[in-house]
């Protein structure tokens, strides 16, 4: 437990620079939403979060690089540290990946309560369950769906690639990682499609239609049939755990992969 | 024409995955890493051969 901590000191001592960027950037977002002061409300609301949505997927870009640095880290030396350490290579990569999530959280849980800022902006004032949903809810599942799995592909992927360094370049794993994956990942996909709402789905933002009706009045028929259906049907569950189960697998191999090299 | 095209394609294609999963084979010390290597090599040899590029 011990060596784990000083790994993940270790692992804020190297990656700090980039996690107070991250979070830095939102102050520049949030900059960037006050700028936009189109009159129509609507079309408002609408360029902040796709500006919102810009930022959260720069921030997903960001912490693939922030997380798989392994190359810099190696000529720099800083790696020698981690090498030559008595902790297991599932330790170090666990580390990594606990870091990079913690600063994944934070910044999309932020990212979370400035889309709830945008809302109040709008003048849509959403009750208390909505807004744990929006805040909490909301950004876990984006995680558990997207950034942890793509934050432990990266891992990995720099893992193998680095299991060969010492004979030669790792253009080849590289590729064979990148379009390879491409390949199980679509697969994946549509296994996940074929077994979507085998549980009942999650019934996020039920509340919701209701601020909305509060601040611009009944909606069109049509749009409330097909909002009540979604709402009805919430998200589904079974995405979250596949890719919570893949970004386990993901990690493994990539801590044993460390065993074996390092061994 | 285009399908003849196709198959050569499909031919050079399998052996360049193949001779990069021998070179993943070979070159590393980890078994780990060589099952990850040759899943992979597999799964692109696969659609390769059975499934997109012929589709296209």
């Amino acid at each position: 437990m011990r060596g784990f901590k000083t790994l993940l000191w270790l692992e804020h001592r190297r990656s700090w620079v980039w996690a107070v960027s991250l979070f830095a950037s939102l102050a520049f977002w949030a900059w960037g939403i006050k700028q936009v002061l189109v009159l129509d409300i609507a079309s408002r609301a609408g360029i902040r979060s796709g500006l919102l949505g810009i930022a959260a997927a720069i921030g997903l870009l960001v912490l693939a690089i922030m997380i798989g640095r392994f190359r810099g880290e190696t000529r720099n030396g800083q790696y020698q540290v981690m090498l030559l350490s008595p902790p297991s290579g599932y330790s170090h990569i666990l580390a990594r990946f606990v870091y990079a999530a913690t600063v994944a959280a934070i910044y999309y849980v932020t990212i979370a309560f400035l889309y709830w800022w945008i809302a109040e902006l709008a003048g849509i004032h959403f009750d208390a369950v909505t807004l744990i949903e929006l805040i909490l809810g909301l950004p876990l599942y984006g995680l558990a769906l997207i950034a942890f799995p793509l934050m432990a592909w990266v891992l990995l992927l720099m893992v193998v690639v680095s299991s060969y360094r010492l004979s030669g370049s790792g253009w080849i794993p590289g590729t064979i990682m990148v379009f390879g994956s491409g390949v199980a990942f679509g697969e994946l996909g549509e296994a996940i499609s074929r077994i979507a709402y085998s549980l009942p789905g999650w019934r996020i933002f039920r509340h919701a239609p209701g601020a909305l009706i509060e601040r611009f009045g009944p909606l069109d028929p049509e749009v409330s049939t097909e909002l009540s259906q979604v709402m009805y049907q919430g998200v589904p569950i079974e995405p979250v755990l596949v890719m919570l189960a893949v970004t386990a697998l993901m990690l493994f191999l990539a801590g044993r992969i460390w065993q074996e090299v390092e061994a | 024409m285009t399908q003849a095209f196709l198959i050569v394609l499909k031919i050079l294609l399998t052996a360049l995955v193949a001779f990069w999963a021998y070179r993943l084979w070979i070159r590393t010390a980890s078994w780990t890493s060589r099952g990850v290597g040759m899943f992979l090599s597999a799964l692109l040899i696969w659609q390769i051969i059975a499934e997109r590029f012929g589709t296209i």
